[in-house]
């Protein structure tokens, strides 16, 4: 399951990230493997989706989403 | 008396996350004291502070807020390449910010300066608000683990900045440890060379060279070309390292924070959460983003009305004095019609960009501005823009110039390129007198169902201003070509109350960049221009002078101004920008116009307003020609004087404000496109294409009205 797939108010932690350009944009961001991530709003018209990670909101699209392996 | 040899002048970089409070610690050490330029070959502000602190002189250098030291964008180029003095003169120290609410994420960036070598210090900032979270920082263990001084602040309320600036005066910076073992990351024979290379004193310093090199745009090719090969032959992959150096750092940070950092589980109701509800709402939110949209708008088109008729009179009065207290001559006419209107000119757009700059201060310092990007990104991704292009494209319902400055924060190029190359089409206010004009004199004033066909028409230029926006931006998505990839990864901040004193030195900076940078290129041109209109070929302009004198001797006084009007037309149309207007007659005729309007196509060059003064002189109105209506009549009153028909009936007045719409004419926007850009294609580029659509479009309307 990715973050992409959470349902709002969800919450799961985070397996891994994607490897990609990008990754390090997430690490840099403080998404790390082994935090809580809480999907907590979702943007209309499949728009992006703003996560909260340790008080922290991140709002990213559906495709950045996706990079995000969470634990079952 | 002290003499300037007994100062002594540091140089201290301070480096942080965004929204860590930066800007905040910042202003308040130098307050109005800095100074803005530009870091060569980036389009990264370079902003100083100066302070004094008993004998010592300090230079302030405030680089980009970043989260890492990684090359992603310019601010990170920029911040790699002062820290490791290259291109410049190192800074002696280096203070990095850190957000107290968030130690891990900015002790990523913060260790990373410290593997550097550069001696420095840290500022915790936001204790309070840490506090208040349960977030206790045991300040010794962590200096002990980290080796490097730390002081606690809360930038927001002023406290703690006495005792950066006595760190700063005592010069309490320290080299810590590295955090990381560089050679774990790239060979060791790799990074030797590297140092041996460039100087470098610190394994780190050549592990951020091996991974910025290929970003770098002001690296010299053959440095460029060595550290590639150099890459290749020892295997180094420049994105797994980094993922890798990442890692190993959060783990160790981890380990620090543990020992350092006690946390208490406060439950509180987080009101940011709450605002969100209703800011991110799928409804309401837009409700209120399009309520204060409409504020914004407000306040740029109608209270800056007022400063810029102020500004606009002051200038105007600046000139006649001039006249009436200069000896006549070259240099007065000078003074008088090129420079000072040419000042004029640049000032004039002052009150709509601080006020447009005031609005997004408070908009980004109160976190709202990530929310807006939030919610509009969906709509603008299929033009190719981004959630970020919606604050430039707004503005440039006011004023295309302001808007492409805040095209900066788009991070991606061909977005922000995009953003900046279509802005231009929004209608902004100078087209308006335009409009209001032509509209006056080609669209009844009549009701239909209480709506007015004038405001009816009005609308429908705008409405086509923002079609063609996207049109275009839409067709450049597909010329475009880029690698990098759109994405959309960002923080979204907590609210907070805005701070008045960044809000003002925003608005005070953004409009001195405006007036040092643009208002060269603009006023170069307004002079040029007045060149043009005051002088042509010898000779001629002294008969048309001479007539006026003898035609002067014999009409009664009362007749003179008339005598005057007519004159000031005749030598318009003697001077080189009316051979100018007349050699480009047959190109405008398929278009409707004559050259009496092509003399005001090549005027409007300046600034589309100048549409107005120019018909006014040419069709000899005199009078004040703000008065639009006195124009109108005048004007509806013109014929062709070969076929008896009038010059602005349906067919040119629409091909007219077609042509408006759609055509660059603007060089305080070429002007600034050339600054954000750092080169003169884009604006050529721009200028071409939107005139030859507005050609192409003037032309298919007047061939449908005639």
């Amino acid at each position: 399951m990715t973050a992409a797939q959470l349902s709002l108010q969800q919450s799961a932690t985070i397996e891994s990230i994607q490897e990609s350009d990008i990754s390090i944009n997430f690490l840099e961001l403080g998404i790390l493997p082994g935090k809580e991530i809480k999907l907590l709003k979702k943007a209309p018209f499949g728009g992006p989706m703003a996560f909260l990670i340790e008080e922290n909101i991140i709002a990213l699209r559906q495709q950045e989403a996706i990079m995000i392996n969470l634990k079952s | 008396m002290e003499t300037a040899t007994a100062l002594q002048t540091k140089t201290v970089a301070i480096i942080g996350n965004p929204n860590v409070g930066k800007s905040s610690i910042f202003n308040q050490l130098t307050g109005l004291n800095q100074k803005i330029g530009n870091y060569p070959g980036v389009t990264v502000d370079k902003t100083v502070g100066f302070l004094r602190i008993g004998e010592k002189e300090i230079n302030l250098i405030d680089l980009p807020g970043t989260y890492s030291l990684y090359p992603k964008s310019e601010d990170e180029v920029i911040a790699h390449r002062v820290l490791n003095g290259l291109g410049q003169e190192k800074p002696d120290f280096a203070l990095v910010i850190l957000d107290a609410c968030n130690l891990e994420r900015s002790l990523l960036l913060g260790t990373q300066v410290m593997d550097l070598g550069i001696p420095m210090a840290f500022v915790v900032n936001m204790k309070d608000l840490a506090l208040k979270k349960g977030i206790q920082i045991k300040t010794f263990d962590l200096y002990k683990m980290l080796g490097v001084p730390l002081v606690l602040t809360d930038a927001r309320n002023n406290e703690g900045i006495d005792a950066i600036r006595q760190l700063m005066a005592t010069e309490k910076f320290e080299s810590p440890k590295p955090l990381l073992d560089s050679y774990a990351f790239a060979d060791k024979a790799l990074v030797e060379e590297v140092m041996v290379r460039f100087g470098f004193k610190n394994p780190y310093q050549a592990f951020q060279m091996l991974v910025f090199g290929e970003f770098d745009k002001t690296l010299p090719l053959a440095d460029k070309q060595w550290l590639e090969e150099k890459s290749l032959a020892f295997g180094f992959d420049r994105k797994r390292q980094q993922v890798r150096e990442t890692e190993a750092r959060y783990v160790k940070i981890a380990s620090i924070l543990k020992k350092s950092v006690d946390r208490v589980k406060i439950e509180s109701s987080n009101v940011t959460i709450s605002l969100d509800n209703v800011f991110l709402n799928p409804v309401f939110g837009f409700v209120v983003f399009l309520g204060i949209m409409l504020l914004i708008f407000q306040a740029i088109f109608a209270w800056a009305a007022f400063p810029m008729d102020l500004i606009d009179v002051g200038f105007a009065g600046l000139s006649g004095w001039i006249y009436e207290n200069l000896p006549p001559g070259v240099l007065t006419d000078l003074l008088a019609e090129g420079i000072v209107p040419g000042i004029g000119g640049v000032v004039i757009f002052i009150p709509q960009i601080a006020m447009l700059f005031g609005f997004l201060a408070i908009l980004e310092d109160t976190g709202y501005l990530s929310r807006v990007v939030f919610l509009m990104d969906r709509l603008m991704r299929p033009f190719g823009l981004h959630g970020k292009s919606v604050v430039p494209l707004i503005s440039g319902m006011a004023c295309a110039i302001p808007g492409i400055m805040a095209a900066r924060n788009i991070s991606n190029s061909k977005e922000r390129l995009i953003t900046i190359l279509v802005t231009p089409w929004m209608s902004c206010s100078a087209r308006l007198p335009v409009y209001i004009i032509l509209i006056g004199l080609t669209i009844p004033d009549t009701l239909w169902m209480g709506i007015s066909f004038q405001a009816l028409g009005l609308l429908a230029m705008y409405l086509l201003g923002v079609l063609f926006t996207l049109l275009g931006a839409l067709a450049l998505k597909f010329i475009l070509k880029t690698k990098e990839k759109s994405y959309l990864l960002t923080e979204l901040p907590i609210y907070r109350l805005p701070r008045w004193k960044t809000v003002l030195l925003t608005m005070f900076n953004k409009s001195k960049i405006f007036v040092l940078e643009a208002g060269k290129v603009i006023l170069s041109i307004s002079i040029v221009l007045w060149v043009l209109a005051s002088y042509g070929p010898s000779g001629k302009m002294q008969a048309i002078e001479e007539e006026k004198t003898t035609v002067l001797q014999t009409t009664p006084e009362a007749d003179w101004s008339t005598v005057e009007e007519l004159y000031a037309s005749k030598k318009l149309e003697a001077s080189f920008i009316g051979i100018m207007g007349k050699a480009i007659e047959p190109a405008i005729r398929p278009l409707g116009y004559d050259w009496k309007i092509g003399i005001a196509l090549l005027t409007s060059f300046a600034a589309r307003e100048v549409f107005v003064g120019t018909i006014a002189t040419i069709y000899s109105i005199g009078g004040d020609v703000e008065n639009e209506l006195t124009i109108r009549e005048k004007l509806a009153k013109e014929v062709h004087s070969d076929t008896g028909e009038k010059v602005f009936d349906k067919a040119t007045g629409f091909s007219l404000m077609v042509f408006y719409a759609f055509a660059m004419q603007c060089m305080s926007t070429l002007a600034v496109v050339y600054r954000e850009t750092k080169s003169w294609k884009w604006p050529i580029l721009q200028t071409v294409v939107m005139t030859g659509i507005a050609y192409l479009a003037a032309f298919i309307t007047y061939q449908i009205f005639s």
